[in-house]
């Protein structure tokens, strides 16, 4: 092994108890989102792929989330791409059995050294169960390689082993 | 200067402050960027210096190099500036594959890990090391050249003398040649499986090497060899001359054959390039080099049919060099690829000494066609300079074919995998998928990987990516990360891994079956020690 010089290490150690919880990958702002209740999912977008500048963002929407409706971002394509469901869930009503299933912002250029953060508006139905994780696997893409945000952990409790971890978040029940 | 308490209190909180606001305004991991030299290299020389680039400022926790002999290195010196991690190497390290393991902390907190590999002199292979001695190997070598002399000066002789000779000059030296072929033929069977087996020389006496050496791809090769050889030497003590003519053909066809069955060369891709080039640089460098013993007994007995034999000669030896460059040229490159790999290789660096020679050798040759052919033409009995050239001719075909016999020893830049004997199959099954590996040689040193992958009810998956991870957490060395392809046969291949120790290597197999979906499985990959 190599030794460190001591005040490195103390430095790392520093950065590293002061900067735990920040986010590292693509993830969700917000820690829960209730079912049964809208959810205005944010994509946070920390940086590009080892180094170079962000230029597609793809979200895959789970089963169990309709009614998704992405927010236009200036400088940016979007596009949705419809489908099936794999069951039908009652909005306000009506029965939906297609929607929005995947969600695509393209030619834009995020550099690696700008933050920025992509909106979907969505509606979490009651199919979905409360105390379990919600995952949106998210493709980045960039001008050089591609960050595949699309693992899901079988054991939530070690999410963060993941190299790639899919955003995710908690639902609870609806208040 | 002096501050009072207040003006400390606020220039700590000021600094916790700074400290804070800068951890967490780079949230994001570090990712490697490049290295140099870059990931798989191979070396000439010790670099001085190794350098990691990541996309952000990082702090180095953990990083160890260790060396080709398996030892982890103290006397490496680690300095970060600010994007870049600098190692400062010792400049004693031995040739073959050095890992360098890392593990830094990004601007947020995070630890991220990999390895660096990188090469001196060529990576470490299992034929590298130490395995059945020198001595055995020197015999190899000997055997190799023992051959060649039987198939291009005993073959290619006889064949000449039924040809184009008309007559058996020169026969002491071709039939000699043919009896150190065939007994070079056998000893080089038993001395391959010697090799193989890693036995000792005195095993020699045993059943086992001549068996393994029969089972790899030189026991055909040498077989096709030893027969054409046999015929040979029938042909030469053959009645009549159509006899002759047809038995030296077929043993002509065998020198061919015998060369494209085995050898680095004969197992590259594609085969119906390398094997018919093979081919035929066989038969050409049977047909010149029989030629030479011949000429030269004519050369000094002053035969005056001399004149007349050496227009036969040369009527079919001007278009044979042309096939001899070509189809050398095309087994080169293939072999080769990269100009780089000519002087960073040992297989280049042999490749190059073979050029040379061969050039000489060409201008030689070229000597006796355009000038000293028409002298001896014009009076049969002024052979002095021909002899002479042809004395050196033959003495740079021996250096050539001794020079040549050296590749059995390393294996061309293409593949550094090239005898694969018996891969380590491993077979990983869970609910969802079912991965079959195959670890060639599963041994230290470079591995090919073939990847099969099926659903878990043995259905063929389709993947659109596949990588393979691995690890040696006991010797501390971090994720290696390498991409497979799909080959034309389904399966996924990742060529020239090198796994520098044996140990139990962690093995993940991540295969992207949609953009949104991957499947990922593990398990252990036992590497057996010497």
């Amino acid at each position: 092994m190599i030794s460190i010089s001591r005040s490195a290490l103390l430095a790392a150690l520093a950065a590293a108890v002061v900067a735990a919880p920040a986010n590292a990958h693509v993830t969700l702002q917000g820690r829960e989102a209730a079912v049964g209740s809208s959810y205005k999912a944010v994509f946070v977008v920390p940086h590009g792929c080892a180094g170079s500048a962000t230029t597609k963002i793809r979200v895959q929407i789970p089963e169990g989330v309709i009614d998704a409706k992405p927010m236009p971002k200036a400088g940016w394509n979007l596009e949705v791409i419809k489908g099936k469901y794999a069951s039908e869930y009652d909005f306000h009503g009506t029965k939906l059995s297609e929607g929005v299933k995947e969600v695509v912002w393209s030619g834009g250029k995020l550099p690696d050294d700008f933050y920025d953060e992509f909106v979907i508006s969505t509606h979490l139905t009651n199919a979905l169960e409360p105390d379990t994780m919600l995952y949106f696997p998210t493709v980045q893409e960039c001008e050089q390689g591609v960050s595949r945000w699309i693992e899901i952990p079988s054991d939530p409790a070690h999410a963060h082993d993941s190299k790639w971890p899919a955003p995710g978040v908690k639902l609870i029940s609806k208040p | 200067m002096k501050f009072g308490p207040t003006t400390r209190l606020i220039a700590g909180l000021a600094t916790l402050l700074w400290i804070v606001c800068s951890a967490t305004s780079a949230s994001a991991h570090a990712s490697l960027v490049s290295t140099e030299p870059s990931d798989g290299s191979v070396l000439a020389a010790t670099p001085k210096t190794i350098e990691l680039r990541f996309n952000e400022p990082v702090t180095p926790a953990v990083i160890t190099l260790i060396d080709a002999a398996g030892k982890t290195r103290g006397d490496v010196a680690v300095a970060a500036m600010d994007k870049i991690v600098t190692l400062t190497l010792p400049r004693d390290l031995p040739r073959g594959t050095q890992v360098v393991s890392y593990r830094i902390i990004s601007a947020d907190g995070h630890p991220v890990a990999g390895s660096l590999l990188f090469s001196i002199g060529a990576a470490s292979t299992a034929a590298a090391l130490p395995a059945s001695g020198s001595a055995v190997a020197v015999l190899i070598w000997l055997a190799r050249i023992g051959v060649y002399l039987g198939l291009f000066v005993g073959v290619g002789g006889v064949f000449f003398a039924a040809w184009i000779g008309q007559g058996a000059s020169g026969e002491p030296a071709f039939m000699g040649a043919l009896r150190i072929g065939l007994f070079s033929a056998v000893a080089s069977l038993g001395l391959q499986g010697l090799d193989v087996l890693d036995l000792p020389l005195s095993a020699i006496a045993t059943l086992a090497p001549w068996r393994a050496g029969f089972a790899t791809s030189l026991g055909p090769a040498l077989l096709i060899g030893a027969i054409a050889m046999a015929i040979a030497w029938i042909a030469a003590r053959s009645a009549t001359m159509t006899i002759a003519w047809v038995l030296t053909s077929v043993a002509m066809l065998g020198v061919g054959g015998s060369l494209a069955a085995s050898g680095h060369a004969a197992s590259a891709a594609p085969q119906w390039l390398t094997r018919p080039s093979l081919f035929l640089h066989g038969i050409g460098v049977a047909y010149w080099v029989g030629a030479l013993a011949p000429l030269a007994v004519m050369a000094r007995r002053r035969k005056d049919r001399l004149p007349s034999v050496l227009h036969r000669f040369s009527a079919v030896a001007v278009p044979l060099v042309g096939i001899l460059v070509l189809s050398g040229l095309a087994l080169a490159i293939i072999q080769v690829e990269s100009f780089a790999a000519l002087i960073e290789t040992r297989y280049g660096i042999i490749l190059l000494v073979k050029l040379a020679l061969v050039v000489v050798l060409l201008g030689f040759a070229a000597l006796n066609r355009f000038y000293l052919t028409p002298i001896v033409a014009a009076d049969y009995k002024n052979t002095q300079a021909l002899r002479g050239s042809i004395a050196i001719e033959c003495a740079l075909v021996l250096a050539i074919l001794a020079v040549v016999a050296g590749w059995r020893f390393t294996p061309p830049p293409r593949a550094l995998n090239a005898a694969i004997e018996a891969p380590l199959a491993v077979h990983i099954h869970t609910e969802n998928a079912m991965f079959q590996v195959l670890v060639s040689p599963g041994a230290v040193g470079s591995n090919g990987f073939v990847l099969q992958l099926m659903n878990g009810d043995g259905s063929q998956l389709s993947a659109k990516e596949a990588t393979l991870i691995l690890s040696l957490p006991e010797r501390g060395i971090e994720p290696i990360e390498r991409a497979a392809t799909l080959g034309s046969d389904g399966y996924w291949h990742v060529g020239g891994v090198p796994l520098p120790y044996p140990g139990h290597w962690h093995m993940r197999i991540e295969a992207l079956v949609t953009d949104f979906q991957k499947v990922a499985l593990e398990d252990e990959l036992d590497i057996p020690g010497h």
